[in-house]
């Protein structure tokens, strides 16, 4: 599980419990300016995830860390399909993070608030 | 799954119209948008970056290319009834169901769709208004914000007897005359 919230110009991702483990990451920071859009997207972890480097992956049960597919990467911490959030990036590490949140449709709706324009 | 494919994007928006004209905005998952728009998922993603951004694309799309659709058919139009005959049944309106379910669901919610409709409702406004000057129009192009409303609420009420209407537009029949 993740929690997402925004300081000032900035998206803060901030991975919890053991999830910082299977992920290798606790936190991320991105500039909103770089944050495209967020989407809740239950469907996405039936998805190829890639090639694994470096994370946790046992299909059904969770998936974390960075992956890569079509050039790629991607940042998941997902264990329940049900609040997969999206977050699309540009010019980041990452192209996309995908993970779990407490009320995707909130979460949607914080991020979506505090873009500067789209 | 494999690389993402190379898709057309204009068609893709096209799609979208229809869909989110259709159904309710929170009703339409990215498991449907995906299997219906024939696009790879993450192409999706990396092309419009979120749900959201397909539709303010689906929404702009309307705006720019139906629109002005309905305008020419005001501009046109002999009388009130005519144009809203015309208007409510035109082929644009696929585009203009889409205009009416963000009025309704999304721009009380969402400041970028509040602008569009904005800007969608004022150049039907506008060309009421220019109509109203050229001499033959009725009582009701008078009023270009009655106009305009009556418009939206007589294709509610079309789209609201579709499935009971014996054929064609049973509102029509019955809409306001301008006598």
């Amino acid at each position: 599980m993740s929690k997402v919230h925004v300081e000032g110009d900035e998206l803060i991702v901030e991975i919890e419990g053991l999830d910082k483990l299977w992920a290798l990451k606790s936190r991320l920071v991105i500039p909103l300016a770089n944050v495209r859009g967020a989407t809740a997207d239950p469907g996405i972890v039936k998805e190829s995830k890639g090639l694994r480097a470096p994370g946790t992956h046992v299909p059904g049960v969770i998936t974390a860390g960075t992956f890569t597919l079509d050039g790629e990467r991607v940042f998941w911490d997902v264990h329940d399909a049900a609040k997969a959030l999206v977050i699309e990036l540009a010019d980041e590490r990452y192209s996309r993070l995908i993970v779990e949140v407490a009320d995707p449709r909130a979460t949607v709706a914080l991020i979506e608030n505090s873009l500067p324009h789209v | 799954m494999g690389r993402p494919r190379g898709f057309d994007e204009a068609e893709v928006v096209r799609a979208a119209v229809v869909l989110f004209a259709n159904r309710a905005y929170d009703g339409v998952s990215v498991d449907e948008l995906v299997s219906h728009l024939g696009v790879h998922r993450n192409s999706l993603y990396k092309t419009f970056g979120s749900k959201r951004g397909l539709y303010l694309a689906a929404l702009r799309w309307c705006l720019n290319e139906e629109v002005p659709t309905l305008i020419a058919e005001i501009e046109r139009a002999e009388d009130a009834t005519a144009a809203f005959q015309r208007l409510t049944t035109s082929m644009a309106w696929a585009g203009m169901d889409l205009l009416l379910l963000a009025a309704v669901e999304r721009a009380p919610v969402d400041r970028e769709v509040a602008l569009e409709v904005k800007r969608a409702l004022n150049s039907l406004d506008e060309a009421v208004q220019r109509r109203r000057g050229s001499g033959q129009a009725a009582e009701i192009m008078r009023s270009p914000l009655g106009f305009t409303a009556t418009l939206l609420g007589l294709r509610l009420r079309v789209r609201a007897a579709v499935l009971t209407a014996e054929s064609g537009a049973p509102t029509l029949r019955h809409g306001p005359h301008p006598s």
